[in-house]
């Protein structure tokens, strides 16, 4: 390139980046850096008391008041059922499906406990996730369609996402039936539809919300509510989730039965 | 559906491992095809202009680009090999030694001839639904992007790479990654990344080629134009090699129009019906108390 047209195109460049930022259109927040949650969140979204393992703590759910998930009552055995197969020392027996390193799906994946990267270009959000290295790349005012939902459904769903005022909404839908929301054995049917909503509450402290909405397991809409901190001795690492498996001399060779379950 | 395109490369692993001692890849390659990616054949969007630069007068490379057309032979095997049981022939991906192979001490080269064996292919750890290397992961379709001054690589199945360009240290020595640690710089008008911190745990190809846990590898992304980028990957790594090498991709990464569906996501192990045939052929021949070897356990360990 001719220096004079480099010189050009800096300028140009230069002026519409100084538009940009004078033009009084909304300016997202900015959410980039490395998050994790610290909490109770991933063995319980509930007011729970000590079990194997897991410390008593205090629940996520912020709607209903009384902070309870708002299960249709013939849906709550379902839950007892997965939580009394979580008691096994067996990950390939075990009936939480994380167990086996199956994707978590959302809005589990954000309070696992591993870290997350938010990154952000004018055109989408990208959550690249420590856990297994999974990452969601979410269009924002995305025009494209979402796929149809006659494959079954997404372990993570497929996102759309928006920003509203200062925080991001990402709209969650096309989920499979195999996720859980946490290793209570809370979890959903394949009409889930997630909207989660990241917002900046100061430099080092995202709010995160997600509302739960799946008309065939709760009664009504359900909001999850915690707080997301900045990690900032170090950058996002890696955790292989099934090399995890390989290392604790476990096969990763059992039936996949998915077909079977729907 | 879904499960039968997310499966599909371990069923190529298998297919290839019971196929041939050098594998088949040819009549399954496309451009990005192997991990599901619909709509990226067809190659060059524009005509090839200037570099594009950003705001800070660095080449842009932003884009999608793909430097393995008409498949995924160099995962299969590195250097020069002949066509036969459906693997296209093809010229070393080496350029430096300039016989184009891969200058391994005598014990490593043994160890690289024994992964290379059919029945250790359960040992891969592509096969475990596990991660790429550096090289390999040049077989896909890579979308090239910047965040401030962090490059993004992103490529399909569950790659990510975060390349912070302020040439900062790495990690101390005790934190090990799968791609390793990478830290950008420019060189000119050359992006280099420099990594190290690597597990041990990654193959650089189904031939078994490797490099340890101590490797010093550079890459470094040149734009020959808007809509070229050559790519280089230089290893360092004197307890496996007995001099530092280079290789390229097979082709010049070329720009392709980016697929809509680029994020589909990746559920290789949850649809990973296939490993068990790979299993039983790895304890066919070793016997049932045989332990896989996942890593060769050099240097990792202090």
């Amino acid at each position: 390139m001719s220096r004079p047209l480099l010189t050009w195109v800096i300028a140009a460049v230069a002026v519409t980046t100084t538009v940009t930022a004078q033009s009084p259109a909304r300016r997202p927040p900015d959410l980039q850096g490395v998050w994790r949650a610290w909490n109770l969140a991933k063995y319980d979204l509930e007011d729970h008391g000590a079990k194997p393992g897991v410390p008593a703590g205090r629940g996520f759910v912020v709607d209903p008041a009384d902070g309870r998930i708002p299960y249709k009552p013939e849906a709550l055995a379902r839950r007892a059922k997965n939580y009394e197969g979580t008691k096994t020392l067996d990950p390939v027996k075990s009936s939480d499906p994380f167990a086996k390193c199956y994707l978590p799906g959302i809005p589990r994946m954000t309070y696992l406990g591993w870290p997350f990267q938010i990154l952000q270009t004018p055109e989408d959000v990208t959550f690249v996730y420590e856990w297994a290295h999974k990452k969601r790349v979410v269009p924002i005012d995305s025009k494209v369609p979402l796929p149809p939902k006659d494959e079954g459904g997404a372990w993570m769903g497929n996102a759309r996402g928006r920003y509203d005022g200062n925080a991001l909404v990402v709209t969650v839908t096309n989920f499979n039936p195999y996720t859980w929301f946490d290793m209570a054995g809370n979890y959903h049917s394949d009409a889930l539809q997630v909207v989660e909503r990241y917002t900046p509450m100061n430099a080092d402290t995202l709010q995160y919300e997600a509302t739960i909405t799946d008309p065939k397991v709760f009664t009504r809409p359900w909001t999850i509510r915690m707080t997301l901190q900045r990690q900032k001795d170090i950058g996002l690492l890696d955790y292989e989730c099934t090399a995890m498996l390989d290392d604790l001399g476990i096969d990763h060779t059992w039936p996949r039965d998915f077909d079977e379950e729907k | 559906m879904k499960i039968m395109r997310t499966r599909m490369y371990v069923l190529m692993l298998l297919a290839m491992l019971v196929a041939a001692s050098i594998p088949i890849a040819g009549q399954l390659g496309r451009p990005g095809g192997l991990a599901g990616v619909d709509g990226t054949e067809g190659a060059a969007a524009t005509k090839a202009g200037p570099i594009p630069r950003r705001p800070d007068g660095h080449p842009d490379l932003t884009g999608t680009f793909n430097g393995s057309p008409g498949g995924v032979t160099h995962t299969v095997i590195l250097e020069e090999h002949p066509p036969g049981f459906g693997v296209l022939g093809g010229q070393s991906l080496i350029i430096d030694p300039k016989d184009g192979v891969i200058p391994y001490q005598p014990w490593a080269l043994a160890e690289r001839d024994r992964r290379r064996d059919d029945a250790n292919g359960y040992e891969d750890q592509v096969g475990h639904c596990e991660f790429y290397d550096v090289g390999r992961i040049h077989s896909f379709t890579q979308e090239y992007r910047f965040s401030g001054n962090t490059f993004i690589i992103n490529a399909t199945q569950h790659i990510t790479r975060i390349v912070p360009m302020d040439g900062r240290a790495h990690l101390p020595p005790g934190i090990r990654l799968w791609l390793g640690d990478p830290v950008g710089h420019w060189e000119g008008d050359t992006l280099a990344v420099d990594s190290t911190n690597f597990n041990d745990r990654t193959r650089m190809s189904l031939g078994g080629d490797f490099h340890g846990a101590d490797a010093h590898i550079v890459e470094r992304f040149q734009m020959l134009d808007a809509n070229t980028i050559k790519w280089t990957m230089t290893i360092d790594n004197p307890k496996v090699f007995t001099r530092p090498w280079t290789m390229t991709s097979p082709a010049l990464m070329k720009r392709i129009k980016p697929a809509a569906d680029f994020d589909i996501e990746d559920t290789c192990h949850e649809g990973n019906v296939d490993l068990v045939h790979l299993k039983n052929t790895y304890y066919q021949a070793h016997g049932k108390d045989a332990k896989p070897r996942y890593g060769t356990d050099t240097d990792i360990r202090r």
